[in-house]
C-alpha cells in the first residue's frame, strides 16, 4: 500500500484505472466462459436422439435398398444397398453400448449388437438373391424385416426414452443458465459497486493531500501563518509541491521573527534617545527661565569680585567669586556628562552660597572616596538634592542644620549620600517622590527649578535600571537621607 | 442516477471520514470484498456447474442376462426380477426384465428373437411348451446363449435349467384347502338339506390359461385331484372341471372370468392358477355378490390379495418366495459359466397363506412399505 502511495502520480492514476478494468475483465471474461460451457451443454442435448434418429434412417434405407434389390435387381439398387449397408455399419459402430446401470446404455448395446445381426441376415438375403435361391432368400427377407421392424422398435423406443430424459435435462440446463444469469448479474454488480468505491476511495487519498494543500494555501494567503502544515504522507509530485510550501511557510515564519526582532531593538533605541532628550531639553529650558543671560551674570559677578579685592574686601571677593563658579558649572556642564568631582565641588559652591546668604547656618561635611572623583555621572543631580534637603529639610532650623555628603563604593556600584538632620519626609511622600508623582509647588522661590522627578528620571536614563535612588527617613524631625547609586561598570568600561 | 448520487453520497461521506488510517481500512475492505465476491461467486458457479453434469456414477457389468416374461408389469414378476437383479449384481451381471423398455407390447417368442439378435450372455424366459418356442430356445442355445426357463416350462428344449415352483405340492396343497371348504360346506348344507338327495354335489373349477400347454398345470391338478381322493374315499361329492380361460388377447381373460359366473352352474370352488385370474375372480365375486357363496383359492401374494384373504373374500392363496425364484435362475447361468453345467431343476419355496396366518403377511407388508 505505501510503497504503491509511493509511486508518481502518473502511475498511480494508470494502475489504478488499470486495475478496474482488469476487474471487469476477469468478470467478463468468466461470465463468457461460463455462457460459452453452457451453450455448449445445450448443443450436445439432443445429440443422442440426433444419432438414433441417422441410424434409423440408414437402416430404413437399407431396408429400402435391399427390397427394392430383391424385387428388380437392378445394378444401381445393389451398389445403393452396399453403399447404405456401410453407412449404416460406420453409424452403428459409433454407438457406444455397454452394460451398465444406465438403460441406455444397454439399450444401445443392443440395438448395435442386433444391427449388425441384422446386416449380417441382409447381406445372406442378397447372397442368395444373387445365387437365386428363391426359398433361402426369402426365408432370410422375412427373418431381416422381422428383425428390423424390432429394430425400429427399440430405436424409437430408445429415442423416446431418451428424448423425455433429454428434455428433462434441457430444462434444467435451461434453469442452470437462468440462475448463472442471475449470479453472473449479480456479481457484475456488485464487483462494479466495489470497484467505483475502490476508485472513489483511491482517488479521493490521492486528492485529499492537494485539498489539505490548498485549505493551507488559503490561510497562508489570509496571513495566518500558523496554519497546520499538510503532513508529508508520500513521495509522489503532490509530496513534494506539499514539502516545498511546508519549507516556504517555515522560512518566511523565521524571517518573519528576525525582523521583528530587529525592528523592536532599533524602536527601543530611538525611544531611550528621544527621551533622553526630551528630559534634557526640559532641563535646560528650566535653566534658561531662571538664568536669564548666565554670561552678562558672570561679568557682573566678576566685576562685583573685582571690586571686592581692590577693596580689599577678601570674603566678599570670595564669595561673589562661588557664585560665579555655580553658575558657570549651569551654563557650561548642562549638555553633557560630568565627574562626581565636579558635581560635589559644584555641591561646595552652593554650600558656600548658602552660607554667605544665611550667615553661616549650615554644617556641611563631607566623607569622600577620592578615587571616585573621575567617574562620570549626569550633570545637576546632587545640587538639586541637596537644595531640597535645604529648602525642605534644614531651612528653619537655624544654625542646627547639618548636610552630610558622602561618596562611597558599594559592590560594583558608587553609593552617593546626602543626608540632613531636618524635618523628614513622610513614607508617603517619599512613595510620591520616587514615583514621580510629587506635586511641585509652582512659582516656589529660591531653587534652579529642577524637580525630583526630573533628576530621577535622568538617573535612571543615564544608568539604564530602575534602582537608582532611595529616600531613607526614620521619621518627623529625624532627618532624611537621600541616596543616588550609580553603575561603576559604566565609567570603568 | 442512482449510482450518481451514490457516488456524490459517498463522496460526503469520504469527506466526512478524515481520518486516513479508517479511510485506508474502508478501502482495504473493500478490496478484499470484491476479491471474495470474485472468488465465491466463481467457485459457487463452478461447483453448480459440477453438480450438475455429474451423472450417476455407473457402474459397468461383465455379462448381460435377459428376463422375458408375457407381462412384465405384474407384481409377481417384477417381484422375481428384484431378486434375481440382486443376485444378478453380487456377480457383477446386469439382467434386464426385456420388454420393460420397449413401447409396444411384445409376445415372449418376439422378446426371444431380440434377445437372440442382441447376443445377450443369458435368458431366462417364461416359457411354454410350443413348438416355436422350443426352436427359439433350440436358436440361442446354438448361438452359445444359455436359456433357463422360469416357472413354466419347456420340456424338449435344449434348455439349461428349469426355475419353478413344485406344481405337485401347490396340487397337493389346493386339494387339503379345498377339502377343508368342501367340509365346511357340507356342514352347513347338512343343515340346510333334509334328504341325502337334496345335497348337491361340491363343483370344482379350475382355471387354465388356454394357450399355455403347460405341464406345471397338468401336475398340479392331477395332484389336487389325488389329494381330494386320498382325503375323501368316496368320489361322489365333488366334481371337478377345468375352465379353459382365454389368454390369447389382451382382456379376454377378464371377460372369459366373468363368463363363469354368468352361467347357470356357478362353481362352489375356484382354483386359480395365477395372479391375474386372481385377481379378476376376487373382483367378479364381489361385483356379483357371491361372497362367501364361491370359495376362491389363489395364486400370489400381492397386496390386494392378501388384503382379500383378510376379508374372507379369498379363501386362500400361495405364497411364492419369488426373490428365492429369481436368485435361482442367475444362480443356474452362474453355474453354467463358471463350471459348465448345473442342475436341472430349481425348486422355489411355497407357502400357504389363509385366514390363520393372514395377519403376519399383511404385518409384512406394512414394515415393508
Amino acid at each position: 500500500m505505501n510503497r504503491f502511495m509511493g509511486l508518481p502520480l502518473k502511475r498511480k492514476i494508470s494502475i489504478v484505472y488499470m486495475g478496474a478494468n482488469v476487474l471487469i475483465f476477469i468478470v467478463s471474461f468468466f461470465l463468457i466462459l461460463g455462457i460459452n460451457s453452457m451453450a455448449q451443454s445445450m448443443e450436445l442435448v439432443y445429440q443422442d436422439n440426433r444419432q438414433l434418429n441417422h441410424l434409423s434412417e440408414a437402416l430404413t434405407d437399407v431396408q429400402d435398398s435391399m427390397t427394392l434389390y430383391l424385387s428388380s435387381k437392378t445394378t444401381d439398387s445393389l451398389e445403393n444397398y452396399y453403399k447404405n449397408a456401410q453407412n449404416l455399419q460406420d453409424i452403428s459402430d459409433e454407438l457406444v453400448g455397454r452394460v451398465s446401470d444406465n438403460s441406455f446404455d444397454r439399450m444401445r448395446r443392443n440395438i448395435r449388437n442386433m444391427t449388425n445381426d441384422y446386416l449380417g441376415v441382409v447381406s445372406q438375403t442378397v447372397e442368395a438373391k444373387r445365387g437365386r435361391n428363391v426359398e433361402k432368400y426369402r426365408n432370410h427377407y422375412e427373418t431381416a424385416t422381422e428383425l428390423y421392424e424390432y429394430i425400429v422398435s427399440y430405436i424409437n423406443s430408445l429415442n423416446l426414452d431418451q428424448f423425455a430424459n433429454n428434455s428433462e435435462y434441457y430444462t434444467q440446463l435451461a434453469r442452470a443458465f437462468r440462475a448463472f444469469e442471475t449470479v453472473g448479474v449479480i456479481v457484475m454488480t456488485l464487483v462494479m459497486v466495489g470497484n467505483i468505491i475502490i476508485i472513489t476511495s483511491i482517488v479521493g487519498m490521492l486528492v485529499r493531500p492537494i485539498n489539505m494543500l490548498a485549505d493551507s494555501a488559503n490561510e497562508v494567503a489570509k496571513g495566518n501563518f500558523d496554519v497546520e502544515l499538510p503532513n508529508l504522507s508520500y513521495r509522489d509530485e503532490v509530496g513534494v509541491v506539499i514539502g516545498a510550501f511546508n519549507q516556504m511557510i517555515i522560512s518566511i515564519k523565521e524571517y518573519i521573527v528576525r525582523l521583528r526582532e530587529s525592528m523592536e531593538k532599533e524602536r527601543d533605541m530611538q525611544e531611550k534617545e528621544l527621551m533622553m532628550e526630551a528630559h534634557l531639553k526640559d532641563a535646560q529650558l528650566k535653566y534658561l527661565q531662571a538664568q536669564i543671560n548666565p554670561h552678562f551674570l558672570f561679568n557682573t559677578l566678576n566685576a562685583g569680585a573685582q571690586l571686592a579685592m581692590m577693596e580689599g574686601a577678601d570674603r566678599t571677593y570670595k564669595y561673589v567669586q562661588t557664585v560665579a563658579d555655580f553658575f558657570r558649572y549651569n551654563v557650561k556642564k548642562q549638555e553633557t556628562n560630568v565627574t562626581i568631582g565636579e558635581e560635589v565641588t559644584l555641591v561646595d559652591n552652593y554650600i558656600q552660597i548658602l552660607n554667605v546668604r544665611f550667615s553661616g547656618d549650615i554644617k556641611y561635611e563631607k566623607q569622600i572616596d577620592e578615587r571616585l572623583m573621575a567617574v562620570e555621572m549626569p550633570s545637576m543631580i546632587l545640587q538639586p538634592i541637596v537644595e531640597n534637603a535645604v529648602n525642605h529639610g534644614i531651612r528653619e532650623m537655624g544654625d542646627k542644620g547639618k548636610i552630610t555628603l558622602s561618596v562611597y563604593r558599594q559592590d560594583d556600584r558608587v553609593r552617593i549620600s546626602i543626608k540632613d538632620n531636618g524635618k523628614g519626609v513622610s513614607p508617603e511622600d517619599i512613595e510620591k517622590i520616587l514615583n514621580g508623582n510629587w506635586n511641585r509647588k509652582e512659582n516656589q522661590y529660591d531653587n534652579n527649578g529642577i524637580g525630583m522627578d526630573n533628576v530621577i528620571k535622568r538617573l535612571k536614563l543615564f544608568a539604564g535600571e530602575e534602582d537608582v535612588m532611595d529616600i531613607l527617613s526614620e521619621g518627623p524631625d529625624l532627618g532624611c537621607e537621600v541616596i543616588v547609586y550609580l553603575p561603576l561598570s559604566k565609567n570603568m568600561g | 442516477m442512482i449510482l450518481k448520487s451514490f457516488v456524490r453520497d459517498y463522496g460526503d461521506e469520504q469527506s466526512k471520514i478524515r481520518n486516513s488510517r479508517a479511510g485506508k481500512i474502508f478501502l482495504i475492505c473493500t478490496c478484499v470484498f470484491v476479491v471474495a465476491i470474485l472468488f465465491v461467486g466463481g467457485l459457487a458457479f463452478r461447483f453448480y456447474l459440477k453438480s450438475f453434469a455429474k451423472s450417476q456414477v455407473v457402474q459397468d457389468y461383465d455379462k448381460y442376462y435377459v428376463m422375458i416374461t408375457d407381462n412384465y408389469k405384474s407384481d409377481f414378476w417384477n417381484s422375481v426380477y428384484s431378486g434375481a437383479l440382486e443376485a444378478a449384481k453380487a456377480e457383477n451381471v446386469y439382467v434386464d426384465l426385456l420388454g420393460e423398455s420397449f413401447s409396444e407390447d411384445y409376445s415372449c417368442e418376439q422378446l426371444m428373437k431380440i434377445a437372440i439378435a442382441s447376443k445377450v450372455d443369458g435368458i431366462i424366459v417364461f416359457a411354454n411348451e410350443t413348438d416355436t418356442m422350443t426352436k427359439l430356445i433350440d436358436e440361442a442355445v446354438s448361438k452359445g446363449i444359455p436359456v433357463v426357463t422360469l416357472y413354466s416350462d419347456n420340456t424338449k428344449s435344449k434348455r439349461l435349467s428349469f426355475v419353478g415352483v413344485g406344481s405337485y405340492n401347490i396340487g397337493r396343497e389346493y386339494g387339503r384347502q379345498i377339502f377343508n371348504l368342501i367340509t365346511e360346506k357340507r356342514r352347513e348344507d347338512f343343515i340346510e338339506s333334509e334328504t341325502m338327495e337334496a345335497r348337491k354335489s361340491m363343483k370344482v373349477s379350475v382355471l387354465v390359461d388356454t394357450d399355455a400347454k403347460d405341464t406345471g398345470q397338468n401336475i398340479l391338478i392331477s395332484a389336487l385331484q389325488e389329494t381330494l381322493s386320498q382325503e375323501n374315499a368316496t368320489n361322489s361329492e365333488f366334481s371337478i372341471n377345468i375352465v379353459p380361460v382365454n389368454n390369447k388377447n389382451a382382456f379376454s381373460v377378464e371377460e372369459s372370468i366373468r363368463d363363469i359366473f354368468l352361467r347357470e352352474n356357478i362353481p362352489d370352488v375356484i382354483i386359480c392358477l395365477n395372479e391375474l385370474n386372481t385377481e379378476c375372480a376376487y373382483q367378479a365375486v364381489v361385483d356379483f355378490n357371491m361372497v362367501g357363496k364361491v370359495g376362491i383359492l389363489g395364486y400370489y401374494d400381492s397386496e390386494s390379495i392378501v388384503n382379500a384373504i383378510d376379508r374372507n373374500v379369498l379363501y386362500a392363496t400361495i405364497s411364492i418366495d419369488t426373490t428365492q425364484m429369481g436368485e435361482y435362475c442367475i444362480e443356474a447361468l452362474t453355474d453354467y459359466y463358471d463350471t459348465g453345467n448345473t442342475s436341472e431343476y430349481f425348486t422355489a419355496d411355497v407357502t400357504l397363506i389363509n385366514k390363520a396366518n393372514v395377519s403376519e403377511y399383511l404385518k409384512k407388508e406394512e414394515d415393508d412399505e
